[in-house]
């Protein structure tokens, strides 16, 4: 086997612009979106999320949300600008020391077909459930229409 | 057979293996639910989530070899409603866990509450740590 000096391809040292990679600009980008893309679910992870069911029926929408072993005051049920927002804090001892869990969910909620004042919930067995009446004209109506 | 038992003890209290297991088939597909377990020196503590399981719904035995427990789900869908979107599943959890005798069967507690079960098994005797006094 012989040695052979490496020279640089490109002829690097001829011509200084050439030296820099012509894709530095879009791996720059590259680079920066996925940092913002991992950052984004690094921050996510801390907001666990929790299943949800969505049931309707002809009166209401109904929304059960399984979380296990929260306290019920650490949960809250909020309507805002036409979102559910269900979130809860779960407490847990390990060991000596405590930690706390952020679970959160968000349901996206058509205000105009929801009564909002007549929201309820309730929290048995671990399993949320939030009643969501519908307003009485987004009501399925029966018309029967007499035939002549 | 009198014999073999004499020479291990262990299969004398072995419950008789032609006993029936209660097959998961019957009461449908299970899950396996999300469970934690942690030790000291005295006993396995045992931390298991069945989001929507009712005490009357749970069924936990622990004998010698095995710790099992099945959890059906308290809530059933109303015939009215219709299913918009469902992350869930209806099927019953089942757990089960062998421990080859490391437990003792009759010092075992149980509390359900909000959907987590927490299993205090206290260590058989044998595991728990001795201390021997040298004379």
């Amino acid at each position: 086997m012989r040695l052979i000096r490496y020279t640089q391809p490109y002829g690097r040292t001829f011509y200084a612009p050439l030296a820099r990679s012509p894709w530095a600009g879009l791996e720059a980008e590259v680079g920066r979106l996925f940092e913002a893309a991992l950052s984004e679910t690094a921050s996510s992870a801390a907001e666990v999320r929790f299943p949800i069911d969505l049931y309707e029926d002809a009166h209401t929408t109904t929304v059960r949300a399984e979380l296990p072993g929260v306290d019920r005051s650490a949960i809250s049920v909020e309507l805002v600008e036409g979102t559910l927002q269900i979130g809860a804090r779960r407490v847990q001892k390990i060991g000596e020391r405590e930690e706390t869990v952020e679970l959160k969910r968000s349901i996206n909620v058509q205000e105009h077909v929801v009564q909002t004042d007549k929201i309820s919930a309730t929290y048995d067995n671990g399993v949320l459930t939030v009643t969501l009446p519908k307003r009485e004209e987004a009501k399925p109506r029966k018309v029967t229409v007499a035939i002549a | 057979m009198s014999l073999i038992t004499s020479l291990i003890p262990s299969l004398a209290e072995r419950p008789a293996q032609a006993q029936p297991q209660p097959r998961s088939e019957e009461r449908g597909p299970t899950v396996a639910p999300r469970y934690e377990i942690t030790e000291t020196a005295e006993a396995f503590a045992l931390v298991v989530q069945l989001p929507g399981v009712a005490k009357d719904g749970l069924e936990l035995s622990v004998d010698h070899e095995e710790v099992r427990l099945v959890g059906r789900r308290a809530w059933r869908k109303p015939e009215a409603l219709t299913v918009l979107h469902r992350e869930t599943s209806d099927a019953a959890f089942e757990l089960v866990l062998s421990h080859d005798r490391a437990i003792d069967v009759e010092k075992v507690s149980a509390e359900l509450r909000d959907g987590v079960l927490r299993v205090a098994l206290a260590k058989a005797a044998s595991l728990k740590p001795r201390k021997i006094t040298v004379g």
